[in-house]
């Protein structure tokens, strides 16, 4: 069993071979992370954003900590001079405990003005033969009217037990645009925390977007900080759970300058003994003005023994703004199930086009068409067993 | 076809059929009529398995199979289809998906191949023209955003998809006006053969008009009161219910 103490004697231990394989950014912030997170500690569920999930428990394993062994190249300034400079280690254990370490950073920097044709696709695949934890960290930077698309692909090809933390740091400066989509689709044995801090300048745009097909339990954090006049966020997040499974989705969009837009929508499908969590946060500070921010949280529950909990939050603190926020949870209508029996569909199907149905929603959001297509096939193949879907065969 | 014998139900404990008896015959049309509440939906439900009903006493035979053992789906695939009085809005789901789940399962049961995506796409062109059901209405969410007249009409249409033996049809004509009720009593019509019945439920006689029913019978209070020729329906728009009460 590992706490906190464990993990910063690990670090105490392993110091001096972390910080010969990583560059000299990364060491630099070593230390006050983990100053802080040894002060801190795992959160406990008396902490409101991590009152959902039980981190000490999911940390408490004993994982392998895999050292690289061959130093990673130095940071370019632009990379070095934004590293850890929105991810909080102070107030956030796991952003923390990550940042203490962590040995190599994957910078996506895409320069003024370009514009990237292709989105840019990145591939984790767990694979091991021991109990491992992984730390990663990935920085975007897109300067001035630049324009990016990554997709995120989290996969697992071993039954092994899995922990992953993931720090993501987005910069989007004034007028760029980014689209970011995480997809994660391991398996039961795999836990998972991403933390996602973006920062937003006048008239840029970021889409984040995170579904959660499969895992073993899913926490991510996004932090969206509209600072400059006109920046825009979509959130967009989707997760189906079943057997165990537990995904908790937890955001804040933070408006600091006039004219921001921010909309966001989340769906769970929650079935069989799984449960969820979303709980968003809108922050419209003073000054403010003008905001025109859509927040909606929905769900689908699937059975008696699936939980989900939801939480809404919207702070206003300026006048002339327009904000919504409202969430439901439901289970899937009978009338609609009666009428496609009575059309002669089983009731498994009959189910499995509801809840399909209820997820698109969300991936009709996805303006990356061909990334929608997939995921469309994605989902319904996670609805299905193996014995009903003749997706494979075409 | 159909032989209801002495069938009770209720729902949510209170009795609403009290003994009903009726047999349908291939080629037969019969109009159900009676006053708001008298059980002329329950008895539709009934015959369909709607879950929130409970078959109390009595037999269903259809096809000279046990009807009530029968999964609603079962039920479907035996030849039995009801066009609802409030067809349900399915946003996400496309019609093109509903009708080819519900075809394809049909001919599984059937013990025939699905059908391929061109044909099932021809099929649905064709059996479209026979309700005048614009394109438009097809690729789109099962009923959603539909009037209450294309609702109607896309009953038909799926009527006309599955190709049922038995049709029982629960005020289809309430909401219509005058074209929509001939384009729907007229899709309903080129529908008909020597092999197919129907049960008509309705308050008027304009869709009785077009339907021509052999056999008019008059629901009161769960039970089946007065049967007779189309002339009956005739008497009923003229004198109303109230001679047919004691």
């Amino acid at each position: 069993m590992k706490g906190t103490d464990q993990y910063i004697e690990l670090w105490r231990a392993e110091r001096a071979r972390i910080d010969a394989c990583a560059p000299a950014a990364l060491n630099a912030r070593r230390e006050a992370a983990a100053a802080a997170f040894e002060r801190m500690g795992f959160p406990s569920r008396k902490v409101e954003r991590y009152k959902y999930t039980d981190v000490a428990a999911a940390f408490a394993p004993n994982y392998g900590l895999q050292l690289a062994t061959a130093p990673a190249a130095p940071l370019t300034e632009a990379a070095a001079a934004r590293y850890g400079t929105l991810a909080d280690v102070e107030t956030d254990a796991v952003t923390a405990l990550n940042t203490m370490l962590v040995q190599d950073v994957l910078v996506i920097h895409v320069a003024a003005g370009e514009r990237k044709e292709h989105p840019v696709q990145i591939t984790n695949t767990l694979r091991a033969t021991a109990p491992l934890m992984q730390n990663r960290r990935l920085l975007i930077l897109a300067e001035a009217g630049a324009h990016v698309q990554v997709i995120l692909s989290d996969r697992a090809a071993a039954d092994q037990d899995f922990l992953t933390t993931q720090v993501t740091e987005v910069f989007v400066e004034p007028g760029a645009h980014v689209e970011l989509y995480d997809i994660e689709d391991t398996a039961e044995r795999c836990h998972r925390f991403h933390q996602v801090f973006a920062e937003v300048a006048a008239g840029g745009h970021l889409t984040h977007t995170t579904f959660t097909l499969a895992g073993g339990l899913s926490r991510n954090q996004t932090d969206v900080r509209l600072k400059g006049k006109g920046a825009e966020a979509v959130l967009l997040g989707c997760a189906i759970t079943n057997g165990t499974q537990h995904v908790d989705n937890n955001t804040l969009i933070d408006h600091c300058a006039p004219g921001g837009v921010s909309r966001e929508l989340y769906k769970y499908v929650v079935d069989q003994q799984s449960t969820g969590a979303f709980a968003g946060k809108v922050l419209v500070r003073e000054g403010a003005v003008q905001t025109d921010s859509v927040e909606r949280n929905a769900n689908l529950v699937c059975t008696e023994q699936a939980r989900m909990w939801t939480q809404p939050m919207l702070e206003i603190y300026a006048d002339d703004v327009k904000c919504s926020h409202g969430s439901t949870v439901g289970q899937l209508n009978d009338e609609a199930l009666f009428y496609m029996r009575q059309r002669g569909i089983s009731e498994v199907e009959a189910r499995t086009l509801l809840k399909q149905a209820f997820a698109s929603e969300v991936l009709n959001e996805i303006p990356l068409e061909a990334l929608q297509q997939r995921l469309h096939v994605q989902v319904e193949k996670r609805f299905r067993s193996c014995e009903d879907c003749k997706l494979c065969a075409k | 076809m159909l032989e209801i014998k002495n069938l009770h139900a209720t729902i949510g404990g209170k009795e609403i059929l009290k003994g009903i008896d009726l047999t349908v015959r291939p080629g037969e049309i019969h109009a159900l009529m009676g006053q708001n509440g008298a059980g002329k939906s329950t008895l539709s439900n009934v015959l369909v398995g709607h879950p929130a009903y409970t078959v109390t006493e009595g037999t269903v035979t259809f096809h000279g199979k046990d009807l009530l053992a029968m999964s609603p789906d079962e039920r479907a695939h035996e030849g039995l289809f009801l066009s609802f009085q409030q067809p349900v809005e399915i946003p996400g789901v496309s019609m093109v998906n509903f009708m080819r789940a519900a075809l394809n399962a049909k001919r599984k049961y059937q013990g025939l191949e699905p059908l391929d995506a061109a044909a099932f796409l021809k099929l649905m062109r064709e059996r479209r023209k026979i309700v005048e059901l614009d394109n438009k209405l097809t690729s789109r969410s099962v009923n959603e955003g539909f009037s209450g007249g294309e609702k109607k009409r896309n009953e038909i249409f799926q009527m006309a998809m599955l190709e049922p033996t038995m049709c029982i049809l629960d005020e289809t004509d309430s909401g219509l006006d005058v074209d929509a009720l001939r384009i729907v009593a007229e899709g309903f019509n080129k529908l008909r053969t020597p092999e197919t019945a129907a049960i008509v439920i309705t308050h008027y006689q304009r869709l009785l008009d077009y339907l021509k029913p052999d056999v008019v019978h008059v629901l009161i209070d769960g039970r089946i009161v007065k049967t007779g020729g189309p002339e009956l329906a005739l008497e009923i728009e003229q004198k109303g219910f109230g001679d047919l009460k004691d």
